[in-house]
């Protein structure tokens, strides 16, 4: 595990550092930075055109936005890796190189590609909630905070197993992934809105398919006191776990399929 | 001149042809645009209904309309990204070949972006608009306010399309700048994913904003198209605002040409 640490660590190392060869790398953090200004934005725009909706004002919706993104920055940050897998390293046959190391080959993958401008998204993400927070009256209380934790590792987890999930589909269906915006930027559409009024055949599937309202709604709702069980907050480590391994599931199946597409 | 010209009609005929084989795949990827639009829809419902919509330039029907055009010609005019082709050839050094042809290189590259735009999106939007047509009454797309509006939708929609690709064209020409990575060619795509009323229509935007909207250029690729249609925009208006897309659309084919032609001048090729 250690080793693997090592390794994972120093395949980071070298690509942070190719990635400030670029004159613009500079220009990446501030263009990641105009791209996550703009992700709330759409929130606080639909809302100074609508107002609040009963008790659901911009701050409630802005927190859960905000966990989202930061659970997907999270996840895009630390398995960038396997979110280019499909498009880098199958269709080229470069993944034949990878498996003739004797490294952990999830670790090789993972950090593949690290972007450290990436790490802007979960920065500005971890500010909204925060301020969020404040405006709302939470108490930051140690039981509060670690809910939200666990809400962040969960969410984490949770995107990581798509990135990891697309991977193992990919080796089977080689091109055509634009359905993982289903489970991208979809799933961060549904916490736009506030949840009691989504359709119930919608609610069902970001809970029990793709848990994004278990790893955010429930942890919100449990420490903003927004109504339903404190304990369901509780939920979304364990759902994220389970949603990742699920990915890691399709991931060895598809490896050991593995037939070189490349030359 | 006259050469240029068929050579970059019998490429972007070609080109169309080839990517249009690609019905399975456009028929996979309009099953995500259908998705999305209904997302987008049950979010304005939700919205439009239990929020304060009086003062909304627009109504719940018209914001339907909206979400579902934005996605069956959102290859032709949402999406600016330089196309892969072009960004693979730069990455790898295969533009040196490109250069040994006898062609205007910005206007062989411009031809092939817009062939390829078409080409993939031919499939994808025909699906599209048959699930827009075909969903239940509360979803579904509604027809044009009027013949007018159609006509002048339609005019509008070219002119958005030759300034979407002229948009992705200046950032090709960017691209080639190959030292700088991918940073100035991102932010440029975020800003004008953001002016051109894919996350938010236009004219929902606060008020004292709409000057400056209708003005900037990435109005001119979506949203304009769209008001034509909604009837946001009477007809009347249809002399300047799609005078005004034609002076960006000029705009824009000038700085990626000075652009293209400046960083071509003094290319360092990459790779073999």
């Amino acid at each position: 595990m250690l080793k693997e640490f090592r390794v994972y660590r120093q395949f980071v190392r070298i690509n942070l550092l190719s990635g400030l060869e670029y004159k613009g790398w500079w220009l990446m953090i501030f263009q990641v930075l105009v791209a996550t200004v703009g992700d709330p934005l759409a929130v606080i725009l639909v809302f100074s055109r609508f107002g609040n909706i009963g008790a659901w004002s911009m701050e409630r919706i802005l927190l859960m936005y905000a966990m989202a993104f930061t659970a997907y920055g999270l996840g895009e940050t630390l398995f960038r890796g396997f979110s280019y897998f499909p498009y880098r390293m199958i269709r080229s046959g470069d993944f034949d190189r990878v498996l003739l190391r004797p490294k952990s080959l999830f670790v090789q993958v993972s950090a593949s590609f690290f972007h450290i401008h990436r790490a802007a998204r979960p920065f500005m993400g971890l500010c909204i909630i925060i301020w969020s927070l404040v405006r709302l009256d939470v108490q930051f209380t140690f039981v509060n905070v670690m809910v939200l934790i666990f809400a962040l590792a969960g969410g984490f987890l949770t995107y990581a197993g798509v990135f990891v999930l697309s991977s193992g589909v990919a080796f089977f269906t080689i091109n055509a992934l634009d359905w993982i915006h289903v489970l991208t930027s979809a799933s961060r559409e549904v916490v736009r809105v506030p949840t009691p009024y989504l359709p119930q055949a919608l609610r069902h599937i970001f809970i029990f398919v793709m848990p994004v309202l278990v790893i955010i709604y429930f942890p919100a709702a449990a420490i903003g006191d927004w109504g339903g069980a404190y304990w369901r907050g509780w939920l979304a480590l364990p759902a994220g776990a389970a949603f990742f391994a699920a990915g890691m599931l399709f991931w060895r199946i598809g490896v050991s399929h593995y037939k070189s597409t490349g030359s | 001149m006259s050469r240029t010209l068929k050579a970059c009609r019998s490429l972007f005929i070609i080109r169309v042809t080839e990517n249009l084989q690609y019905r399975a795949a456009g028929i996979a990827n309009s099953s995500i645009s259908i998705i999305w639009s209904i997302l987008q829809i049950v979010i304005f419902t939700i919205f439009f209904t239990l929020g304060d919509a009086t003062g909304a330039a627009m109504t719940l029907t018209q914001a339907i309309t909206y979400a579902w055009l934005t996605q069956i010609l959102w290859s032709i005019v949402g999406y600016f990204t330089v196309d892969a082709e072009i960004r693979e050839k730069v990455i790898n050094g295969n533009v040196a070949l490109d250069l040994c042809r006898p062609l205007d290189l910005y206007a062989h590259w411009f031809s092939k972006t817009m062939a390829n735009k078409i080409g993939r999106s031919a499939w994808r939007s025909a699906f599209t608009l048959i699930a827009a047509v075909g969903v239940p009454a509360a979803l579904r797309l509604s027809p044009p306010v009027s013949i007018e509006g159609f006509l002048l939708f339609l005019i509008s929609l070219c002119t958005g399309a030759l300034l979407c690709v002229a948009f992705a064209m200046l950032m090709a020409a960017v691209r080639v700048g190959l030292t700088w990575g991918e940073g100035p060619t991102y932010m440029l795509e975020s800003v004008g994913m953001f002016l051109n009323g894919n996350y938010f229509p236009l004219a929902l935007w606060p008020d004292f904003m709409q000057g400056f909207l209708l003005f900037q250029p990435f109005a001119g690729l979506m949203d304009i198209p769209f008001r034509f249609y909604l009837g946001l925009l009477a007809p009347s208006d249809a002399f300047w605002v799609i005078g005004l897309q034609i002076f960006w659309v000029v705009a824009f084919i000038a700085a990626g040409r000075f652009l293209l032609n400046r960083k071509i001048s003094h290319l360092i090729v990459q790779g073999g």
